[in-house]
């Protein structure tokens, strides 16, 4: 995408005035995506990208200019632009023969089946074969939105550490979301599986199961009663449930966050935190994993970094400015949605850890609780770690056994106070994929859990007390 | 950097092009944008940052049979054009067909007068704009002893050129600069702080009146120190010209025709009736002079026009594209809108604005004598839904009592419906003032009365 020699002038005109780093990162992105809605196409789209940006640092002011035009005059006047934000600093040199230090070019996800081998209509198949599959899982079902999107995305890294860094990422994600009704009650269903990888996908998960199951969930909620409401054993269904570590922690120990002086987990580095039965990770290696990518948007290579070992906290998700500060090794954290965005500390594939015990375990030893079996969307506030999210597919458990659906179910509670009432983790690690949206950035990621119980948590339902 | 070129010939080129590599049975269209942006943040005297952009990049959209394809790319060589409408043609063939996708026809577009493009805003250094927002900081805190800190203060401008060709017909291309600036500075008595906002606009730098915009945000902020809550009420509003832009908002998504094909919006079916106090007309004008979202032509080639949307109360239509308008009979009301290149058209609103009535807010909060003047909502997203127009929002603003504030409040929320709103609006301000952000949203003064103020004590 830029010629070696080329960089090195960039980055020369991006430090003209001084500055403590500049970085130079292009991007080649070309992307497909369809949507069917009523059982027609409605959205038909390829896209193709190329763009770079240039970043200069200087002590807290970052500056940021981007082109979509990479010829080396539009790279030049580019890094100009962004040296203007420096200013009283003194021109840095830089050494126009230096020899590039080229990182390996990795390769530790696995493709089998090429985005440009899998055919127009067999893509279009997978939609119609999830929608078809969805209706005709029952006669409730009125509604199927079907989303197919792959990309490929090259990146081109260059710094002024010498390093120039090289990475290919292939994606595919599909959405099926399903509304069911029955006498004036509406209910949503859906599946999102998605992959570092390619079509092979869909050989661990079928467009016709993807249906059928996000069918289900919409129709099986039509059955449900109201939730009842007051503080109860929660025990959070294994995948879905990973997002509410996400949220309510794991943006708090984000090194952004803890710079800001917005985070419960400030000063906290070796001090227990969680449940000793507690350890979560942020994992980008994980194989063919949604969140995962072999370099981060720096050029950090992908790492496994532990947030918390057996209840201790170990460290934060940083990027490269804020690792600096803190004095600490980059986690590889260090993402941006495009060329078009700043790298800012973001999750990966964040985790709680597997445990011993057998979710059936689980629900046996719980009285009187819920199941929340996959959550919904949730807000936090992330200084204090206070939480709501809603449950979107729960049920009672009573007596020591799954009982009925219910519905309308919010789980308020606060993230640092779940890690300490966690008390029970099953052998069932799963994970699930979404869009992690943060300053305005969307990057893709993955939340894992295995099945575990929440001590107590307040239920917030329509129905009586407990 | 790139020669200068006539994005309007590229694109018939493109189409013609096209059109023998397509077929004649395909229908073209290809959208040129190319856009430079700069926003620099001062804070603490510094610069904190500096964002620069050069956006350039082409959308096709190919219709063959009813059958719509989209692709995009950034490049713009041939090669890689041609692919791109190679791309978009298949797509189209694995489309379902509807027959109301078109594409508009030949016009002629209004350009002169529209006053939309100032070369000061590409020839002023960034040198200069980083000082502006630096200088904007320092007269915000210069502005009243009790400002603590500014958040941020921003300078920003872009400069757009588009072009767009169609096979049926369409040619066009124009060039437009926006400046603006915002500040938001946080004003602390005590253990208390409250923040303030305030912002300006033009065609170019010099338009902006960094000593108002410090002031305005600086007394904005200030004027909420000591603020309280208040027993529930019922009380006459009277909506502070940013926060009746805002109410715009939901107004100008309930407007668009695609909301309401899609069963989306509680003004859907209304048409001829009275929805609205008859003091209400609101306009949507693509040709406004100097309007942010200015344009001769729309997204997808329409001429840009003038129409009352709400006339003296009565709700004269929708919005259109030329899809929605094939769709429901009727002709475009050129409100075709795209993000970017990167998407097709949808429906939205040019400039849309209350058309103001008579007197400044002094005036209007002497009519109206008794009140609660709110000067900022929180939610505004979340608490105003434009499917059913339920609105309950989160506010700050000031108690009046004899046409005077006698004491800021906080803590309250106010709630009802935008019809119950439109229904009751008592009085209209002559101090119309356009929205920064979504899109381009204005709205003078509005007072509304017997509105539900919710709060404590």
């Amino acid at each position: 995408m830029i010629e070696d020699d080329t960089a090195r002038r960039v980055i020369q005109a991006a430090l003209s005035r001084g500055g403590d780093y500049a970085d130079i990162f292009a991007e080649h992105r070309e992307g497909y995506n369809l949507r069917l809605e009523e059982a027609k196409i409605e959205e038909n789209t390829t896209g193709s990208e190329i763009g770079a940006g240039i970043r200069v640092i200087m002590g807290e002011s970052v500056a940021y200019a981007y082109t979509n035009d990479l010829s080396e005059d539009s790279l030049l006047e580019t890094a100009r632009v962004a040296a203007s934000a420096v200013r009283g600093g003194e021109k840095a040199p830089i050494n126009l023969e230096q020899k590039w230090n080229m990182l390996p070019v990795l390769g530790e996800h696995p493709i089998e089946i090429n985005l440009e081998d899998f055919a127009r209509e067999d893509k279009i198949a997978l939609l119609q074969k999830a929608d078809e599959a969805a209706r005709s899982a029952g006669n409730e079902v009125v509604q199927v939105i079907a989303a197919l999107g792959d990309s490929r995305q090259q990146i081109f890294l260059a710094n002024s550490l010498d390093e120039i860094v090289l990475d290919n990422r292939v994606r595919v994600r599909m959405v099926v979301q399903v509304v069911a009704a029955r006498e004036g009650e509406v209910q949503i269903g859906y599946e999102a599986p998605g992959a570092l990888g390619g079509y092979e996908m869909f050989k661990r998960f079928p467009p016709e199961k993807l249906g059928h199951d996000a069918a289900a969930m919409a129709i099986t909620m039509l059955d449900a009663r109201p939730a009842p409401s007051g503080p109860m054993a929660v025990v959070i269904g294994n995948g879905t449930g990973g997002v509410l570590f996400h949220e309510a922690c794991g943006h708090s120990l984000e090194a952004d966050a803890i710079h800001k002086h917005a985070s419960v987990f400030e000063g906290k580095i070796g001090r227990k935190v969680a449940n000793s039965i507690v350890s979560a990770y942020d994992d980008a290696t994980l194989e063919n994993r949604w969140g995962s990518f072999n370099y981060d948007d720096e050029g950090v290579r992908a790492q496994r970094t532990p947030l918390i070992e057996e209840g201790m906290l170990h460290n934060f998700i940083n990027d490269l400015k804020r690792s600096k500060r803190d004095q600490v090794a980059p986690s590889g954290n260090g993402r941006r949605q495009s060329y078009r965005h700043v790298a800012i500390p973001r999750m990966t594939n964040t985790f709680i850890a597997a445990g011993e015990a057998k979710p059936h375990e689980i629900i046996a030893d719980t009285p009187l609780g819920i199941y929340a079996k996959k959550l919904g969307g949730g807000e936090v506030n992330p200084v204090t770690g206070d939480f709501i999210f809603s449950i979107v597919e729960g049920y009672m458990i009573r007596q020591g056994k799954m009982a009925e659906p219910v519905k309308g179910a919010t789980l308020v509670g606060n993230g640092p106070r779940v890690l300490q009432d966690i008390d029970a983790i099953a052998d069932d690690i799963d994970f699930d994929t979404g869009m992690c949206g943060k300053d305005g950035q969307s990057v893709p990621v993955c939340t894992g859990q295995p099945t575990l119980r929440v001590r107590e948590l307040v239920v917030g339902g329509t129905a009586e007390v407990v | 950097m790139a020669a200068e070129y006539n994005l309007q010939d590229l694109a018939r080129n493109w189409v013609e092009r096209g059109r023998s590599m397509a077929g004649a049975g395909t229908q073209l269209e290809i959208f040129i944008q190319e856009h430079r942006g700069l926003t620099v943040t001062a804070y603490n005297e510094e610069i904190e940052g500096l964002r620069y952009s050069h956006n350039r990049g082409v959308g096709i959209r190919a219709i063959s049979e009813g059958r719509l394809g989209y692709a995009y790319c950034t490049s713009l060589d041939w090669s890689d054009v041609s692919r791109a409408i190679e791309e978009a043609s298949a797509n189209a063939r694995y489309s379902t067909p509807d027959e109301h996708n078109i594409l508009p026809g030949y016009s002629d577009y209004a350009q002169a007068g529209l006053d939309i493009y100032d070369a000061e805003a590409r020839d002023m250094p960034v040198d200069r704009k980083v000082e502006m927002a630096l200088q904007l900081e320092g007269l915000t805190c210069a502005a009243d002893s009790r400002i603590a800190q500014v958040e941020s203060a921003v300078y920003a401008d872009t400069i757009s050129t588009v072009g767009i060709a169609n096979s049926a017909g369409v040619s066009g291309s124009y060039r437009s600069s926006d400046c603006y600036c915002y500040v938001s500075p946080i004003a602390k008595q005590g253990d208390e702080s409250q923040s303030g906002f305030s912002f300006d606009q033009g065609i170019k730098p010099s338009n902006l009146d960094l000593s108002k915009v410090a002031k305005d945000a600086a007394d904005r902020a200030v004027c909420l120190l000591g603020a309280a809550s208040t027993p529930s009420a019922r009380s006459t509003l009277i909506l502070d010209t940013f926060v009746a832009a805002e109410f715009i908002a939901i107004l100008a998504s309930a407007l668009s025709a695609e909301a309401v094909l899609k069963g989306r919006s509680f003004l859907a079916g209304k048409v001829g009736e009275k929805i609205a106090n008859e003091m209400v007309t609101l306009i949507d004008d693509g040709l406004l002079k100097g309007g942010p979202s200015t344009a001769p032509f729309d997204d997808e080639g329409v001429p840009s026009q003038r129409k009352e949307l709400i006339s003296s109360g009565i709700l004269k239509g929708y919005m259109h594209d030329s899809y929605t308008a094939a769709r429901s009979g009727t002709s475009s009301t050129g409100n075709a809108q795209r993000g970017s290149f990167r998407d097709r058209p949808h429906v939205g609103p040019s400039n849309m604005y209350l058309k103001p009535g008579s007197g400044g807010r002094e005036d209007i909060l002497r009519r109206v004598g008794d009140g609660v003047l709110i000067l900022q909502v929180v939610g505004a997203h979340a608490g105003a839904n434009p499917v059913n127009g339920e609105i309950s929002l989160g506010a700050l603003g000031l108690k009046i009592e004899g046409g005077r504030p006698v004491q800021p409040l906080r803590e309250i929320t106010l709630a009802g419906t935008a019809l119950e709103f439109l229904r009751d609006v008592v009085a209209i301000g002559d101090d119309l003032n356009f929205m920064p952000f979504a899109g381009s949203l204005g709205a003078p003064t509005v007072a509304v009365e017997n509105v539900m103020i919710a709060g404590r004590g």
